[in-house]
Parts: C-alpha cells; sequence; structure tokens
C-alpha cells in the first residue's frame, strides 16, 4: 500500500514516517510539503491513502482534496492537524477520519485500517463550515486520470456549454482550454469578487476588461485582454458591466 | 386591586426561568405553561396576602378570599395572554420599546378588566363587596398598585437579563483573553515538534521543552506584569527558536534593537504576540516563507519598537487575531494611561506594528 504524506512542516512529516515504519504494515512511503505537490504526487504515484495536513502554504488540505476528488479513483483521505476549531467541528458532524497531532501511533493504526473514501457530499460541507477557506486558490479538470490545476489568477473566463464548462486561461503567454463540470452559479458565488457574470453563460474575469462593441445585428460584446475575439454581454447584464467599467 | 400585582409578580419568576434561553428579548415567554402555572401560583399568594393584610379573622374572611382570588387569576391571566401575543411583535423592536409598550399594555389590560368588574358587580348589584370604595376609587387604586408593580417587576427583568448578558460575556472574555496572547495552534504545533525531535534530536527537544516552560510560565502570571527589556528579549527568543523549528528555512529573522537599553520596563510578553501574528500572516501562509525584522529605537525618554513583515499576497486570506492587537493596546493603557500607543499599517505588501512608549526602569515605577 502506498501512503501520501502531505505537511509543510518537515518535522512533522518525519514523525509520521517514523510512525508508519514502526507500524511496519510494508507502507510504500511518499511525501509533499503542499497542497500543490500533493496532488503532482497523486498525479505520479497514485497513492491509496492520503495523510492530509490542513493549514499549509500555497494550497491548504481542504482545497487540496476538493481537487483530488474529482479523479475517478480517488486516494483515501485522512485529515491531519493540530488544533482547528472549524475543521473540527465539520469532521465531527461529517462523520471524516482525522488526526491531531501530536498523532498517537495506536490511533494511526487504527485511522489507517479503516480509512474510507470521502463522499462529495462530505467535501462539500467541509468546504462550507471552513470559515478560512473562502474560495479556491485553483480550478480543477481531470484529465486521463490525472488533475490538471489551473490557477485562478490566469483564468479569463467560464463559458457554460450545455453539461460542461470551458475555461480560458493564460499558460506560458498563449491562451489554453480546458472543460470542467460545474455550474456557473455556483461558480459565480464563489469568486464574486474575481469574476462577473455578463451573459447567461458567461463568466468573466473583472480586471481583464477592455471595452464594450456594439455590433451591426445590435448584439453586444465585450473584449478582453488576452481574448480578441470577444464574448456576448446580454441586456440584463449589461448594465452591471457598465456600471463596473465606469469604476 | 390586586391584579397588576399578581403580573408583576409573575413576571419576576418567568424571567428568571427563561431569560437564559432570551437573549435578546428581556421579557420571558408568557405563552410557556411553566410561565401560565407560575403565574397562577403567584397570583394565588398573593390572594392571600391581600386577604390577611387587613389583620381580621372572621366569616367574611373566606369569602374575600374567594373573590380576591378570582379577581386576581383572571387579570393575572389576561395580562399574561396580552404579553404572549405581543411577544412576536417585540421581537422586531428595543428593549426600551418593548418595556414602555408592554408597560402601557398591562395598565390599559387593568382598566378594561377593572371596569368590566365594575359593570358587573352593578349589574348584579354586588357593588357593596368593595364595600365604600366608588367607580372611580376602585379603577384609581387597582391602576395606582398596578403601575407601581408592574414598573417594579419590568425593571427587575430588565436588570436581570442585563446581568445573564454580562456574566456570558465575562466567561467568554476570559477565554478570549488568553487566546489573545497566545493561539492554541502554538501550543499543538510546539507539542509536535517536541514529539518529533525526541526520537531524532532529543537534545534539541530538550530545549525546545524549556523554551516552552520558560514562556507558558510568563503567560499564566499576572496579565499586568512589567518585566526588563532584557527579558523581554530573551523570552521572544525562546519564542521565535520554537517555531523556527517548526519552520525551518521558512522563517527568517533579524534583531536590531541593540538601541534599546536592557533595563528599560515593558509590560511582559507585549512582543510575543506581534511575533507571532508576523508568523501567522507573513510566513506560514507562503511556500518560500518570508523575514520579520524587529527594530528598537530609544531617544532617551521614547522607546519605539517596530516589529515588521512580509505580509502575504495569498488569495486565501487568514483570520486575524485582533485581539491581541487589542489586548496589546489595553496593557499599554494600563502602565502608561495614554503616553504609550501600538499602531499598525501596510505598505508596499509589508506590514509594520509599531509600540512607542516611554522610558522607565525599575527605580521609576
Amino acid at each position: 500500500m502506498k501512503i501520501l504524506i502531505v505537511d509543510d512542516e518537515p518535522l512533522a512529516r518525519e514523525r509520521l514516517l517514523s510512525l508508519l515504519k514502526e507500524i511496519n504494515g510494508g507502507y510504500q512511503l511518499i511525501e509533499a510539503s503542499n497542497g500543490l505537490e500533493a496532488i503532482e504526487q497523486v498525479n505520479q504515484e497514485e497513492p491509496d491513502i492520503v495523510l492530509m495536513d490542513i493549514r499549509m502554504p500555497g494550497m491548504n488540505g481542504l482545497e487540496a482534496t476538493q481537487h483530488l476528488m474529482i479523479i475517478d479513483k480517488p486516494p483515501a483521505i485522512i485529515f491531519t492537524t493540530a488544533y482547528d476549531e472549524y475543521a473540527l467541528q465539520a469532521f465531527e458532524s461529517q462523520a471524516v477520519d482525522y488526526l491531531l497531532k501530536p498523532i498517537r501511533k495506536e490511533r494511526l493504526e487504527k485511522a489507517l485500517s479503516n480509512c474510507s473514501k470521502l463522499n462529495k457530499l462530505q467535501l462539500e460541507q467541509l468546504g462550507r463550515q471552513n470559515k478560512e477557506v473562502s474560495y479556491r486558490t485553483h480550478i480543477s479538470a481531470q484529465i486521463r486520470g490525472t488533475i490538471l490545476l489551473v490557477p485562478i489568477k490566469d483564468i479569463c473566463c467560464f463559458l457554460a456549454d450545455h453539461k460542461y464548462i470551458t475555461i480560458k486561461y493564460r499558460k506560458a503567454g498563449e491562451i489554453a482550454e480546458t472543460i470542467i463540470e460545474d455550474t456557473l452559479k455556483s461558480l459565480e458565488e464563489e469568486f464574486a469578487n474575481i469574476f462577473l457574470r455578463i451573459h447567461r453563460n458567461a463568466l468573466i474575469r473583472k480586471d481583464k476588461i477592455e471595452a464594450l462593441q456594439k455590433q451591426e445585428d445590435g448584439r453586444v460584446l465585450l473584449k478582453l485582454k488576452d481574448l480578441p475575439e470577444g464574448i456576448e454581454v446580454s441586456r440584463r447584464h449589461l448594465s452591471n458591466v457598465r456600471k463596473l467599467m465606469k469604476s | 386591586m390586586s391584579t397588576i400585582k399578581n403580573d408583576s409578580k409573575l413576571n419576576t419568576k418567568k424571567q428568571i426561568k427563561n431569560s437564559s434561553e432570551q437573549n435578546s428579548l428581556f421579557l420571558p415567554d408568557f405563552c410557556s405553561l411553566r410561565m401560565v402555572f407560575a403565574v397562577v401560583i403567584i397570583g394565588q399568594l398573593l390572594a392571600f396576602v391581600l386577604t390577611l393584610a387587613p389583620l381580621r379573622m372572621d366569616q367574611q374572611l373566606w369569602n374575600d378570599l374567594a373573590l380576591i382570588s378570582l379577581f386576581i387569576q383572571w387579570n393575572g391571566l389576561m395580562c399574561s395572554a396580552v404579553l404572549c401575543l405581543l411577544r412576536p411583535v417585540f421581537k422586531h423592536y428595543s428593549n426600551q420599546f418593548v418595556a414602555l409598550s408592554s408597560y402601557l399594555a398591562l395598565l390599559l389590560m387593568i382598566t378594561f378588566l377593572s371596569e368590566l368588574t365594575f359593570y358587573i358587580m352593578e349589574i348584579y348589584y354586588l357593588t357593596d363587596i368593595i364595600s365604600s370604595a366608588s367607580h372611580w376609587e376602585f379603577l384609581i387604586h387597582n391602576l395606582l398598585i398596578g403601575g407601581i408593580i408592574s414598573a417594579l417587576a419590568l425593571h427587575y427583568f430588565y436588570v436581570q437579563h442585563q446581568w445573564r448578558i454580562k456574566i456570558q460575556a465575562e466567561s467568554c472574555t476570559k477565554l478570549q483573553l488568553l487566546q489573545a496572547r497566545i493561539r492554541p495552534h502554538f501550543l499543538f504545533n510546539s507539542m509536535n515538534t517536541i514529539a518529533s525531535l525526541t526520537r531524532t534530536r532529543p537534545e534539541v527537544a530538550e530545549r525546545i521543552t524549556e523554551d516552552l516552560a520558560e514562556l507558558f510560565r510568563m503567560l499564566f502570571r499576572d496579565d499586568h506584569e512589567m518585566i526588563a527589556w532584557a527579558r523581554e528579549l530573551s523570552l521572544s527568543e525562546h519564542y521565535i527558536d520554537i517555531e523556527k523549528q517548526r519552520l525551518g528555512e521558512r522563517l527568517t529573522i533579524r534583531w536590531e534593537v541593540a538601541a534599546i537599553p536592557d533595563d528599560a520596563m515593558i509590560p511582559a510578553l507585549l512582543l510575543q504576540p506581534l511575533l507571532e501574528n508576523a508568523i501567522f500572516h507573513g510566513i506560514e501562509p507562503e511556500i518560500n516563507g518570508g523575514s520579520i525584522t524587529v527594530t528598537g529605537e530609544f531617544d532617551k525618554t521614547q522607546l519605539k519598537i517596530t516589529v515588521q513583515n512580509t505580509n502575504s499576497k495569498n488569495l486565501v486570506h487568514r483570520q486575524g487575531n485582533k485581539m491581541a492587537l487589542a489586548n496589546i493596546e489595553e496593557r499599554l493603557e494600563v502602565h502608561f494611561h495614554g503616553k504609550a500607543s501600538i499602531i499598525c499599517h501596510e505598505e508596499n505588501d509589508i506590514y509594520f506594528a509599531v509600540v512607542s512608549m516611554p522610558y522607565q526602569t525599575k527605580n521609576d515605577m
């Protein structure tokens, strides 16, 4: 069995490593020091269990878990934390496995033997109850069984199309696209201060707005930096766009 | 006449039982069965008192008791009903408004019931029950007694309510006060660090345990103790030593405090919460960490200590510890009465916390 230890503190990882070696379950042990690294490791190594710290720089444990859950065969997650009131309340109400640091060997053994997979509902509730994480730092997409992370700061717009949403984002100076499963409504709520709804099927980044262009057929297009082709603005949302452009 | 007394006492008792559930509205819930029961019991006791008060013992006593009880119970229950019905309305108003309007409602109810009683007595030629009192005397007596006792009762409810709020606030602050001075995270993280070091580097684990002990010993002392700068500096260094084990390379700190005289007295552990904030906001959220600089300036009369840290630009902002700053402000005020200050500001992603205070030595105090 392969176990991934995720913690930003080297000493905390060190201790977990030695505890796991003592348990002697023939585990293969790998490490990551933040959420981003954890996802990379999951993509490459496909661990069975992840011991996930919650407070980490870059990307915290709860967000990393959210991204991990989009793949078809996500690893089982056991959260570890030293003290985190909100998270603990959330864990208890959702019956999610967690370990309190300093972790006892017996407790760790028990958690490993009966860890179960998180379900999406539990995860959503966790995100909602954790007050420190207001929104994600990345959006994740599943590509051939691995997780692709797109930093929010690189995203230009979300375009809805039937069941899926297309993200257009900057990648090495070019505009790339990827498809995710989500709803514009929830994205709009989560990123209300960064993105603006301009059409029933479009959410654009506020600080990329360049100009409004009236077409001959009466439609209004919004030009964005990096996106010369423009995106249609519906009449309902036009006043919001104008208001934003004035301020 | 006794109607009003009945009410007020009822109110009192209700208040005691219910106020813990009702923080916003100071009036207890008159719709509850318990409250109605209390109204009945207290009303009856009041009827006994009023019957026995004139100091006599004859046949008439039992008649009086029956009539007074009837009148009181009637008034008591009707007044409870009014307060019960008004409760949903009261919820939306301030307590001052509720007090005034419930008082008026009670007086109106008493007037109405007194008039009704008098009317009924007239119809059945029973006015001799209240002996010589005229219509107006009857009404005014009832209103006076009712007015006084309702006012006392409402006041009592209000005081009770305030007292409860205060108790709750106090129990809350004590915990917050400790947390304002040190985050629980720090304790548990340090324990974890020690647990880890015990295996690999027992001598470091030992040193960290000693640091932790010293820090907590000072923390549990009087909140308002003053210590010499030299001691404060060494405590702060112990604190950084502990955090450095945990954060490793990510934490760099520069001390430029040689200017501050060792004998300057400052409130104990003034610096530690500022360093903790700097770590929490500037170092922990960044993968590559950051740096903290502590600068000390001294101009013979005034000390100035600045803690500056790079502020994390990370999207996910952490909940701050405003309590820590408020607590420092308060402690400075207690010691220096307006002559000391803490000012925080941000400039080009660098966060500054500047503490200024007069120079005092142990002999000056």
